[in-house]
């Protein structure tokens, strides 16, 4: 009893601590707050939740069994299939779910104060986000590594299946294309970032080549270099700036536009040890490396936070980053990092063939989206340590905050913020910019942000143009990865479905087939990435909550599959662990769809702005932000897709929950017998150093 | 060698192992103990078959 007591004790210092951070973050008076009780709040939460829940999750719900043996030991080819060391697959996983959407939807959710985001962040993660990563990549596990496509097809049906497949292909495309916008609206008129960014092209493919042909494997050091040359672009980029050649590297928004296009076609068609094999190397590199010092500086250095708590617009709806009240939309605005339907296509295929001990789904499923979460809570904190006035002129888009220091600085008065026009002229000019009005997207206020607690402790102001480019280009770097990898993936997915139809052109390895496709993917995200660019009303704003409820589609996709497979198992007792989270995932989109869809206020509602701009346009009235009739018609334009695209999202919603109750109810009721499609049981010889083995035996199904 | 090297040590072995820098010397171990005899991919065949490998079959990350 005693040592059992000892055994807790630990935890209930932890629980104690992290109910004290709770409360100073909830409840302190005074104008500010340290951002040390958000980052201790998060991190004994965690550490509860892991300790306890996961394990709970672990036991219990899924029954690992240790004696098992997973795909990786039963089908170890040395390729594929090949049981990792959990802390190096951990590693791995962490790299690939991570990506700049932790990093870009706190940003935008700051809007509404420090606390409605970080809330969900937290909660969301330890009920949600880790829920789903842990059991999709056990049951693919259990089914040798199944994708969430198959699995969706398999455990629900035809229909559930292809309604999973198109959700899949339209995230992707709507993700590529917010993504894009993200790195257009940091580059847009800024020769420092351009050319920094440009160099990465020269420095991926020296880097290519090398690993390819002159010393093939030896990662390390190439990579070494390629960071050493990456900061040369950085600073280069500082003298371009200043030089004659400044013009030269100054490019709009639409210029910066077609060169993506161009650019993501080229990659996609291009082998891809040139250019994504090494970009993939360099980024992950940054990333992780970027991440962990940013981690480190924060706790060193414990920034105070600037946003209030909660701003009026949590609950008035009508803040300038994107339209629409605290519910639903912080928690659509606010995937990555809370819940994630993206982190199911990789917890499901490659992973599961990696692992070597079923226990371990604990560590890697879970565990890795922790660590994401932490990642979303440093990036709440960088984006309110700044000035909220400085914030809003920084976010919202160009027809509110105007074009001059002084006419930003009245929107933000007119907003409830103040930021004098001096601050405004101060700040671009530290950061060697000419501008930071309305560099929407989330990109500059992190980088803004992040050289503001950087220089705090490394070189002061002098230093602060120099971390500001490096954080656009640790930014930038692995957003053009994501989109070099997702416009192969589309590809994929594309040709996959063609040869279908027609079989070489399910060849991806045939060049017109190739071609054809990656045009295809490209053209589609190219589209939405062009609209948003020239969207008078700001393109982030309107694409981004459409990106968020894709994702939050794609995790109803997931939870549905988890709770089908539950129930399957015969684990009626603890299938809320997937279906609370399923629930509210449904309830938020589906809230968030409908306003999009039916909301009488322009600013909500698609079709709403379609009708009032299309009124005004009648009666040959111009609607601010537009400035002309052209502009008029482009607003209508894209309010009509952005609707029958959120018709689109809610319809798959429903569509995939109803096949899946139609199966759940004939499970219950027992019409049939539920067909299980895991993999039978046999037994592990892998020794895994001597760790406690979890479960053995516990459910053997022969 | 002596105890304060031991973390770096072992922080090199993980950058090693997680960058796929001795992905080769596993490949070779288990090809011989699955395929004896049999001839192996040499260092270049085996990272540029891994390349085309992974990218050719390409998962997804996380926006």
């Amino acid at each position: 009893m005693g040592n059992r007591l000892g055994r807790y004790a630990v935890w209930i210092v932890i629980a104690v601590i992290g109910a004290v951070c709770w409360g100073m973050l909830a409840l302190a008076r005074g104008e500010t707050i340290n951002a040390g009780w958000l980052l201790f709040a998060s991190l004994a939460s965690y550490a509860i939740a892991y300790r306890f829940y996961a394990r709970f999750i672990q036991r219990r719900v899924l029954e690992a069994d240790d004696s098992r043996a997973t795909p990786a030991e039963r089908l170890d080819n040395g390729r594929d299939y090949v049981p990792m060391d959990r802390r190096v697959l951990f590693g791995h996983h962490f790299a690939a779910i991570a990506g700049a959407g932790p990093l870009v939807g706190p940003v935008l959710a700051a809007q509404m104060g420090f606390l409605p985001g970080t809330i969900w962040i937290i909660v969301g993660v330890i009920l949600a986000g880790a829920v789903q990563d842990m059991t999709i990549l056990f049951f693919s596990m259990r089914r040798d590594g199944k994708t969430l496509g198959q699995m969706a097809r398999e455990e629900i049906g035809p229909v559930g299946g292809a309604a999973a497949l198109v959700a899949v292909l339209s995230i992707m495309i709507i993700l590529l294309a917010v993504l894009a916008l993200v790195v257009v609206k940091a580059l847009a008129e800024s020769p420092w970032g351009t050319f920094s960014i440009a160099m990465t092209l020269p420095i991926a493919i020296l880097m290519g080549v090398y690993m390819r042909f002159i010393r093939p494997g030896r990662v390390l050091e190439i990579s070494a270099i390629g960071v050493a040359l990456l900061v040369l672009a950085i600073i280069s980029g500082g003298w371009i700036s200043e030089s004659a050649y400044a013009e030269a590297w100054t490019f709009s928004g639409t210029q910066l536009t077609w060169a993506l296009i161009i650019y993501g076609f080229l990659a996609s068609v291009l082998p891809v040890w040139l250019l994504l094999a090494p970009r993939d190397y360099l980024s992950t590199f940054m990333k992780i490396g970027t991440i962990a010092l940013l981690a480190i500086t924060i706790a060193v250095t414990l920034p105070v936070l600037q946003m209030p708590r909660t701003t009026p617009f949590a609950f008035n709806g009508e803040g300038p980053v994107f339209a629409g009240s605290l519910f639903p939309f912080v928690f659509i605005i606010i995937a990555c990092g809370a819940l994630s339907g993206f982190h199911s296509l990789i917890a499901s295929g490659t992973t599961p063939k990696l692992i070597q001990k079923e226990s371990q789904v604990r560590m890697i499923g879970y565990g890795a989206m922790l660590t994401e979460s932490f990642v979303a809570v440093m990036a709440i904190i960088t984006a309110c340590v700044l000035d909220p006035g400085l914030y809003f002129a920084v976010n919202a888009p160009a027809g509110v905050v105007g074009d001059t220091v002084q006419s930003a600085s009245s929107a933000v008065a007119g907003l409830g913020f103040s930021v004098s026009p001096e601050i405004l002229a101060q700040t671009a000019s530290n950061v060697g910019e000419e501008s930071v009005l309305a560099r929407t997207g989330g990109a500059p206020t992190f980088a803004l942000g992040m050289s503001q607690i950087f220089s705090a402790l490394f070189g002061g102001v002098a230093m602060q143009a120099f971390w500001y480019h490096f954080a656009i280009m640790f930014e930038a770097l692995f957003i053009l990865t994501t989109v070099d990898a997702g416009t192969r993936v589309g590809r994929f997915m594309i040709q996959d479905l063609a040869g279908n139809v027609w079989r070489p052109a399910g060849r991806t390895s045939w060049l017109p087939g190739v071609v054809v496709a990656s045009a295809l993917i490209v053209g589609a995200w190219g589209y939405f990435l062009y609209v948003g660019v020239t969207d008078p009303l700001g393109g982030i704003n309107q694409l981004f909550p459409l990106f968020g409820i894709a994702n939050q589609l794609l995790a109803a996709v997931a939870l549905t599959v988890g709770t089908t497979i539950l129930l399957k198992m015969g684990k009626l007792k603890y299938v809320w662990v997937t279906l609370l989270p399923l629930a509210w995932d449904a309830a938020v989109t589906l809230t968030a769809s409908y306003q999009k869809i039916f909301s009488a206020d322009p600013k909500i509602g698609f079709f709403a702005q379609r009708n009032a701009f299309q009124d005004a346009l009648n009666n040959g009235e111009v609607l601010a932000p537009a400035t002309s009739a052209a502009e008029m018609q482009k607003v209508i334009t894209n309010s009509t897709v952005d609707g029958i695209l959120s018709i689109l999202f809610a319809a798959l919603i429903i569509i995939i929950i109803a096949d899946a109750a139609r199966v759940w109810f004939g499970i219950l009721h027992g019409a049939k017998e539920p067909v299980m499609t895991e993999a039978p049981w046999q037994e592990s010889k892998l020794d895994v150093d001597g760790r406690e083995l979890v479960g053995v035996g516990s459910n053997r199904n022969e | 060698m002596n105890k304060a090297l031991r973390p770096v040590r072992s922080a090199w072995g993980y950058l090693k192992e997680i960058s796929g820098e001795n992905a080769y010397d596993r490949y070779l171990a288990a090809h011989k103990r699955t395929h004896p005899g049999r001839p192996a991919m040499n260092r270049g065949e085996f990272y540029r078959w891994r390349q085309d490998e992974k990218y050719n079959n390409p998962g997804s990350r996380c926006p």
